[in-house]
């Protein structure tokens, strides 16, 4: 009994080691903006650009595809029942509460952490693998500033482009199923779905795609740093980024909703 | 004048290294301590085995670890004792050449001498320009400055390395396992390259390096060769 306990205990005692050191490693990045040197501000920038353009531009289409599908199926599958009830209004409130709103920050996120996340910690642990990333503090280059804040702030901004991507995409794809189920008009499908957006609806997807772009870029660094082996554990670590930063949208997504209701 | 390198008391020890976010975990202790001077202009080479401790001895010299007692001054510095920050700042006063290369495999050769310079000077673009196209020229890096790291041989990635290192003409240069997988003839020019010059006193900068041997021809070009086995440290000669 008793070493079951044991065990029970040095389990959580890893996990919270584990806990703690992402804690640690997040707020070591976010405090190394302050000491970033004016000279190493632009190569920085230019690697955030190169970040920019692979996670969000290269993105883009991927995007376009899962939100035009998914708003398209979406309303085409319940706007005839709802016309027969005269209830069509309701697809505007659909659009909004679930679409826009819930799903747009959720499948932005996760199809970037499947493109990029993935890319992250690959790229980081070969870099800590081919002894890079200590060729780099050998010559006095903070990793933090090179390798971890062009990738945070590159996929903080990559998500919160997607996610206007995204939602202007669901718009349209929703417009186009209501106009072919329903005959529904332009304008007056814009103005049920924009009588149903909110200021507090516009606020709460931007938190959570900021949470989410800032999950996406800590914890795929964290994993891709953390490799100690040899190149066999690239793609344990691409697992364990990929896993944990799904496992943390979804339980961060649910505490948005549950809080900010 | 102080010795721009010293080691006093420190443990040979294995390194250990701690990955992001982790407390550093403690090293093992065991009974063999060394202590060396590496005196200015000259150029000292430190063997050993696998497991004799020497693979530490670079990391220890840019504080890249931490001796878990004893002491070790980089030009007149513990830099060890130094916050993160003054610690990244003091390493761009010291030339490093890692095992393998470390070379940014993103990157042409020319981007990866660009890099420090780029990251850690207020040069101007074309200054640094100027610096980058003479040590391509010294390090006759010019046919393969735009490639790759991949796309070079071993010797163009290790010239490459050090002409990174150099990139600051430092006064301390720190070379760890140089000359592996280098002929003899690769290995007497790059070190005549981390040596830059002589001077009356010896070499222009003071080289030291660390690995499992050194190339015949090298030896008489080393002012001293110590060997660390089973513990201690040993001069060759």
């Amino acid at each position: 009994m008793l070493g079951y306990l044991a065990a029970i205990g040095r389990g959580t005692a890893r996990w919270l080691a584990r806990v703690g050191a992402l804690a640690r490693f997040a707020f070591e990045a976010i405090e190394s903006l302050a000491s970033l040197p004016g000279a190493g501000r632009r190569v920085a920038a230019r690697v955030l650009f190169n970040q920019l353009r692979f996670t969000a531009l290269e993105a883009v289409s991927l995007i376009v595809l899962l939100s035009g599908v998914l708003s398209y199926l979406t309303i085409a599958a319940t706007i005839e029942q709802l016309d027969k009830v005269g209830a069509s209004e309701l697809i505007g409130k659909l659009m909004v509460v679930a679409i826009v709103r819930e799903l747009g920050p959720l499948l932005t996120a996760i199809a970037v952490v499947g493109r990029s996340g993935t890319a992250i910690t690959a790229e980081l642990a070969t870099n800590t693998v081919l002894g890079e990333v200590r060729a780099l503090e050998g010559m006095g280059i903070d990793p933090y500033h090179y390798l971890v804040l062009p990738r945070l702030f590159g996929a903080v901004v990559s998500v919160a482009i997607l996610m206007i991507v995204f939602d202007v995409v669901a718009i349209i794809g929703g417009y186009l199923a209501a106009l072919m189920m329903t005959g529904m008009s332009g304008p007056r499908y814009l103005g049920i779905v924009l009588a149903n957006l909110t200021t507090r609806d516009v606020v709460l997807t931007w938190v959570k795609g900021l949470i989410f772009g800032v999950v996406i870029g800590v914890i795929p660094s964290y994993q891709g740093l953390s490799v100690r082996s040899g190149p066999t554990e690239i793609p344990q670590a691409v697992i364990r980024g990929t896993v944990h930063s799904l496992a943390l949208i979804f339980v961060l997504a649910a505490i948005v909703v549950g809080t900010l209701r | 004048m102080i010795a721009p390198l010293i080691y006093e008391d420190v443990p040979l020890h294995r390194v250990q290294r701690t990955t992001y976010g982790e407390l550093p975990a403690q090293s093992p202790v065991v009974e063999a301590r060394l202590t060396l001077h590496v005196e200015a202009h000259q150029t000292v080479a430190v063997l050993g085995g696998e497991a004799s401790g020497v693979d530490a001895l670079a990391g220890l010299a840019l504080g890249l670890e931490r001796a878990p007692s004893g002491r070790v001054v980089t030009l007149g510095t513990e830099i060890a004792g130094l916050a993160r920050t003054a610690q990244l700042a003091f390493r761009r006063r010291v030339g490093y050449l890692p095992a393998g290369d470390g070379l940014m495999q993103n990157l042409s050769l020319r981007d990866n001498l660009r890099l420090p310079l780029r990251f850690g000077s207020n040069f101007r673009p074309r200054e640094i320009e100027g610096r980058v196209d003479v040590i391509v020229a010294q390090l006759r890096l010019r046919e393969v400055a735009e490639l790759r790291p991949a796309q070079c041989n071993a010797e163009e990635r290790r010239r490459a390395a050090l002409g990174r290192a150099c990139a600051f003409d430092p006064e301390l240069i720190v070379l760890e396992e140089p000359f592996d997988g280098l002929t003899d003839r690769a290995a007497g020019e790059l070190l005549e390259a981390a040596r830059g010059g002589e001077t009356s006193e010896g070499g222009r900068r003071t080289v030291f390096m660390t690995g499992a041997s050194l190339p015949a021809l090298l030896r008489s070009r080393v002012d001293r060769q110590l060997r660390i086995t089973r513990g201690r440290l040993e001069e060759v000669r």
